[in-house]
């Protein structure tokens, strides 16, 4: 078969999911630039008689826009670096020490993995309700959802890094002893750099994960000023006297955009990484 | 860590001796009406304030969908504020775990007899005053002016017969007659409405279910033969109150049953719109539906005297006007219900004529599982999967399973 | 010493709710949470004893089994032709990648406006070419509402376990594809006879990895209908979390919570063993 036939037949065969896989993204792009009358005409129309750039602006104040995307960002960046710092060590421990128990470790790093923190989501509640904080408690704070995502992604973390150091050849590091290297340095100078890959894609697959979390959110989350983008965005649908769609859908798009270019560009190393940590 | 000790002793000593001085402060959680709740209660907090500088009033608005999860947390953890505005239905369960404290000894004198009634009274348990009615609200039908005189009814319908005959009419024109809610919260008091108007009740004396009885019946059947003609919006069971109300405002639906504040509604968005308000139609007799928001203070409250004069506060003619207007509900004081703005309301009165036959919410254990059964009847009839009377048959011994008889 | 902190964490934020729903479980618990006394297995009855949990139960398994058996229907063909060489590979790869850029939550939101009954594109297209003759009210009957929903379950999970199948496509060499032509193999038996095989672990892997993820998935069905109407589109983790924060019984979705617990641990068990067993 030819290259041109097998092109052309290949996207034949894709072209049904391509077409599922964009509409999301087209409806929120037509929507997001139709003006308020538009949005409810009927019958509806992909393009916009006028494109209304006002609806971004418009959102961003009716939404919060900027303080949720910066309670996402906190909250996905510490929670990751929060998971990371912990796991790193423990995916270490488990692919270079030897110790006792590590198939105990694995057994109970698999269960935890099982557990959707939407099945204990009550016992959450009432847990993060049950710590004090400043004046409250840990409910409705951003740490006590750092603290909860952080947790139900270190299993994850530490599956997926294990495997991978587990392929960083040990000889390095010893070559490292001999030359006099005690074994914290050897780890930071020579092991830390070679784990980097691996680690920034576990980081980048907690972060995504993170950022788009949402019953954990709705749950622990209420004071407005602390929601994270998901909450905001469903917020403005389930609820309301009237739901402006064109709003809603910028929304969408905006808090959407960057993580679509962030996986289009590193999707190739996701690839990679996620199967070596999936499979192994 | 010896300095911090010290630091953390310092501060102590520091907080111990500024206490006197201190003002109080006392936390009111209020639910999110509207965009104008909240600014009207820092408005009133700072009023307040002026009037007694030793006490200060912090507000924490939330979402009426947030609010019972808002109130399991901070019960759970000891953290709620020392007033809340709650549901009433949810007071039964505050007065059985303790939460709520008894108003009755608290209150200044006269207090008690500024609120009209029939509205006071679903707050009182036990022979006790546990919750203060905030907002108030009944129900009657709006309806389009120009697609009723179209179909021969410009003063709007009457009955239930009126109203099947009118939506024929609008049908033939292509429009929606009569809007059906089978969505979210109130189900089932959009169907205790017709139960209601044809005689029937939702519990009878001995709080047992009577929906099932023939007037629920023959309500339900009139319900579904409406949807079944057409004389419906398409698909009820996709349609909220909210979203019945928006098709009202847009024109698109000549009739549909809702509380007061849809006139602010239409005023602010649809000011255009040419509509009229009537009872709730009737089949054999006159009833419409009543709710009330109480406003309950706290049994783990530390500044319970501050909190009752600014509960007083709240509730003198100034303040209350302020707020019933603002949002659109019925007068809960007799005060207030003298002002102009609502004796002088057209609109209004059709509502405040309402009350006397209005029902309320009975205070009972298992009331929102009897609300629960009932929506899902109503949605199942809907949906054609039961008839009106099976349904019924089957919530009805769900309801008296909840209701403990 | 290293592994102390992620055992601690992990034990501190499952361990204790886990405590926590067991200690619900067999309370009456008040509709704010207070804990009123022990109530034995009543919250337990009364939960088998609603025809709600049943029927969630029974749709759980329904959507489980579809969503999970329709991702990897799509995604094989997928992953297949993904690996072959065609002009724009690239470009169709990171299309199909999108849909997990979308938070599910916000993808949800984004399905229920296109399924809109009056404003919705999905309605205008069909009526545009004549596939129906007036709007279809997506949302207001289950037997419409689900299988929507099942749908996006299957859009959404497809790019995770396309990723995973060709991670394992990958992995087979392609010397044997050139010695089985070599052979006289055609195309079809090559896939059915080595492909599939090789396959499996990664097959394996994507399935359980999807029927713990969409066993789990709570945001696009309560997005879209809440389990309504009618409770027809609940699932069991639907069904929880609107028992424990809408209906105000925390104490029987405590038991529904467990119940779901169990089918996970279980699960997990038989998939140990089948590991193990594979060794």
């Amino acid at each position: 078969m030819s290259r041109a036939k097998r092109s052309i037949l290949s996207w034949l065969v894709l072209s049904p999911l391509i077409g599922i896989t964009l509409l999301p993204f087209a409806v929120m792009i037509s929507t997001s630039l139709k003006p308020h009358d538009e949005v409810l005409a009927y019958p509806p129309t992909w393009l916009p008689k006028r494109v209304a750039w006002e609806n971004f602006v418009d959102m961003w104040d009716t939404v919060g826009f900027g303080q949720a995307a910066f309670n996402s960002v906190l909250i996905a960046v510490a929670a990751t670096v929060l998971a990371l710092v912990i796991a790193v060590p423990a995916a270490y421990a488990m692919s270079r020490l030897p110790m006792k128990g590590r198939g105990a470790y694995r057994q109970f790093l698999l269960v935890t993995q099982m557990l959707s923190p939407i099945l204990l989501v009550l016992g959450l509640f009432r847990m993060a309700a049950s710590i004090p904080l400043g004046e409250g408690t840990m409910a409705d704070t951003r740490l006590g959802v750092i603290i909860v995502y952080a947790a139900y992604h270190l299993a994850f973390a530490v599956w997926m890094l294990a495997s991978y150091f587990a392929t960083i050849p040990a000889d390095l590091e010893e070559a490292a002893w001999i030359d006099g290297a005690s074994r914290g340095r050897a780890v930071l100078s020579v092991f830390l750099p070679l784990a980097l890959p691996a680690i920034a894609v576990t980081g980048i697959v907690t972060f995504v994960a993170s950022w788009n979390e949402f019953t954990v959110a709705l749950t622990l989350l209420r004071d407005p000023s602390r929601l994270t983008l998901p909450l905001k965005v469903v917020n403005l649908v389930a609820g309301r006297y009237s739901v402006e769609w064109n709003q809603v859908m910028a929304a969408t798009l905006l808090a959407t955009l960057p993580v679509a270019v962030v996986f289009s560009l590193l999707q190739r190393y996701l690839v990679t990484g996620l199967t070596l940590g999936a499979v192994k | 860590m010896r300095q911090g000790w010290k630091w953390l002793i310092g501060a102590c000593a520091a907080l111990a001796m500024a206490a006197p001085a201190k003002a109080e402060t006392v936390r009111m959680t209020v639910s999110f009406y509207s965009a104008a709740t909240g600014p009207y209660f820092e408005k009133m907090a700072a009023d307040f304030h002026a009037a007694n500088p030793g006490i200060d009033v912090k507000i924490e608005v939330v979402n009426w969908s947030s609010l019972l999860q808002k109130l399991q947390t901070d019960i759970s953890g000891g953290t709620n504020a020392d007033v809340s505005i709650i549901g009433t239905r949810w007071l039964l369960d505050f007065v059985k775990d303790g939460i709520a404290e008894p108003l009755d000894g608290m209150m200044a004198p006269g207090f008690k007899e500024r609120f009209i009634g029939p509205f006071l009274k679903p707050g009182q348990i036990g022979g006790k005053t546990y919750g203060l009615p905030v907002a108030a609200s009944a129900r009657a039908m709006y309806y389009n002016k120009a697609m009723l005189t179209k179909a021969g009814f410009p003063d709007g319908p009457r009955t239930w017969d009126d109203v099947v005959a009118a939506a024929e009419k609008i049908k033939a024109d292509g429009g929606n007659g009569f809007g059906l809610m089978a969505k979210g919260t109130e189900v089932d008091v959009y169907f205790y409405y017709a139960l209601w108007s044809h005689g029937g009740d939702v519990l009878d004396a001995n709080q047992k279910a009577a929906f099932n009885s023939p007037a629920g019946v023959k309500a339900l059947t009139l319900y579904k033969a409406m949807l079944d003609r057409g004389l419906t919006e398409p698909g009820p069971t996709n349609y909220t109150r909210e979203d019945l109300q928006n098709q009202f405002k847009q024109g698109r639906l000549a009739m549909v049953m809702t509380a007061p504040f849809l006139i602010n509604q239409i005023a602010k968005e649809a000011p255009t719109l040419d509509y009229g308000i009537v009872p709730v139609p009737t089949g054999t007799t006159q009833a419409t539906y009543a709710v009330t928001d109480s406003v309950v203070l706290f049994a783990n409250s530390k500044v319970k005297p501050a909190a009752m004069k600014w509960l007083d506060f709240l509730f003198t003619a100034g303040p209350r006007i302020a707020f019933t207007k603002g949002e659109g509900f019925l007068p809960t004081t007799n005060d207030e219900a003298k002002d102009p703005a609502f004796t002088e309301n057209e609109r209004l009165k059709v509502f405040v004529n309402l009350l006397p036959n209005a029902r309320f919410a009975p205070t009972v254990t298992g009331w929102e599982d009897t609300a629960k059964a009932v929506s899902d009847a109503v949605q199942s009839v809907y949906l054609g999967s039961a008839t009106p009377e099976a349904a019924l048959n089957a919530a009805a011994a769900k309801a008296n399973q909840s209701l403990g008889k | 010493m290293l592994i102390l902190p992620s055992l601690l964490l992990a034990l501190g934020v499952i361990g204790y709710p886990f405590y926590e729903i067991i200690r619900l479980a067999v309370s009456d618990v008040s509709r704010f949470g207070m804990v009123r006394g022990f109530s034995g297995w009543e919250n337990f009855n009364r939960v088998v004893s609603d025809p709600v949990f049943v029927d969630a139960l029974v749709r759980t398994l329904v959507w489980t089994v579809t969503v999970v058996g329709g991702t990897i229907l799509v995604a094989l063909p997928v992953a297949l032709v993904l690996r072959e060489d065609f002009w724009g590979r690239g470009v169709a790869r990171t299309i199909l990648m999108l849909p997990w850029s979308i938070a599910l939550s916000m993808a949800a939101v984004v399905w229920l406006w296109a399924f809109n009954a009056d404003y919705g594109m999905i309605n205008a297209g069909l009526q545009h070419w004549g596939i129906i003759d007036k709007p279809l009210q997506w949302m207001a009957r289950p037997e419409t509402a689900f299988p929507v929903e099942v749908g996006i379950g299957i859009v959404v999970s497809i790019p995770f376990t396309v990723t995973i199948l060709l991670g394992g496509l990958s992995s087979i060499p392609s010397e044997i594809y050139e010695a089985a032509k070599i052979d006289g193999a055609r195309p079809w038996q090559s896939f059915w006879l080595m492909t599939l095989p090789m396959m499996r672990p990664f097959m394996n892997i994507a399935i359980v990895l999807n029927v713990i993820h969409v066993f789990n998935s709570f945001p696009i069905i309560w997005v879209m209908t809440q389990g309504g109407p009618n409770n027809r589109t609940h699932i069991l983790v639907t069904y929880l979390y609107e028992l424990s924060f809408y209906l105000g019984r925390p104490g029987p979705a405590a038991v529904v919570s467990l119940v779901v617990l169990l089918i996970v641990f279980s699960a997990t068990a038989v998939y140990m063993w089948l590991r193990e067993r594979e060794g």
